[in-house]
């Protein structure tokens, strides 16, 4: 149950992550002229398109880690700690931390992204954006590592 | 017009889930704690090493980010309904920059409180 959970997380997250990369791109590095290079097309999307989505992904990831959390409390983290893998333990922690942050922020950055709201405050969409970016990208990497330590970290 | 007070809301509630989420993790207040291996819940935060033994922290982990982000939530209702009472002109400049400052500033001290797991 905790693998197929653990799966399905991770499978949310990448998901997630192409969705908010796309939109951070979209909104810092608008394509003003017709894309050629694989950049240029991966940056021409419709950045507000894609707030829903990252939504309704954020909330099943971090649902779905919160699940999982609770196997890796017991069944993990001790085996960690024994191994004294602090630092991987430290960069989790933090991972929680950030995770709870942005989720406070979904709100917000919804609603920025709605059409009466959009670029009413200068780039308040854009910066919400690129904090839910830097979130998901650490929260990404973090679990990554933190899922594989034991193997080729020990 | 309830659109321009959701939006006051959400705001404040995003500015008020930073400030009173790193104040729920630098203070221990937890709304429950988790016990997962004995699957128990518990109102308020608890350690289970100082209530029984240092062992117990081992063999009963207790998980308290369930609870300060429930703690986070109830204060930013809080913030985030008395914000959205509030008329449109006292937060118009306010809100939109606290909404980012909060979490970052957030952030930064929650790398602070995680100095302990790197000095180990």
């Amino acid at each position: 149950m905790a693998a197929a959970l653990l799966i399905l997380h991770g499978l949310v997250a990448v998901a997630l992550l192409g969705a908010i990369t796309h939109q951070m791109l979209a909104t810092w590095a608008p394509s003003t002229a017709r894309p050629h290079s694989f950049f240029g097309r991966f940056r021409a999307v419709h950045a507000a398109g894609y707030a829903n989505a990252i939504v309704g992904l954020y909330v099943v990831a971090a649902l779905l880690g919160a699940v999982v959390y609770l196997y890796f409390k017991v069944d993990v983290q001790p085996d960690l700690e024994r191994d004294r893998h602090w630092h991987a333990l430290g960069f989790l922690d933090l991972k929680e931390d950030f995770v709870a942050i942005g989720l406070g922020l979904l709100p917000a950055y919804w609603t920025s992204w709605r059409k009466p709201f959009a670029d009413e405050f200068g780039r308040t969409e854009a910066v919400l954006t690129t904090i839910l970016g830097f979130i998901v990208w650490w929260g990404f990497l973090v679990g990554h590592a933190v899922n594989d330590i034991m193997g080729f970290g020990s | 017009m309830p659109a321009l007070i959701f939006r006051r809301f959400t705001l404040a509630f995003g500015t008020g889930f930073a400030l009173f989420y790193v104040m729920a993790r630098a203070w221990g207040l937890a709304l429950f704690t988790v016990y997962p291996s004995l699957g128990i819940v518990l109102l308020g935060m608890h350690r289970s090493r100082d209530v029984a033994d240092p062992a117990m922290d081992f063999l009963a982990p207790e998980m308290w980010w369930y609870g300060w982000t429930a703690t986070a939530t109830l204060g930013a209702l809080v913030i985030g309904s008395i914000a959205a009472l509030f008329p449109a002109r006292w937060s118009r400049w306010f809100l939109p920059g606290s909404v980012w400052v909060a979490p970052v500033l957030a952030m930064m001290a929650c790398v602070y409180l995680t100095i302990p797991w790197f000095r180990q």
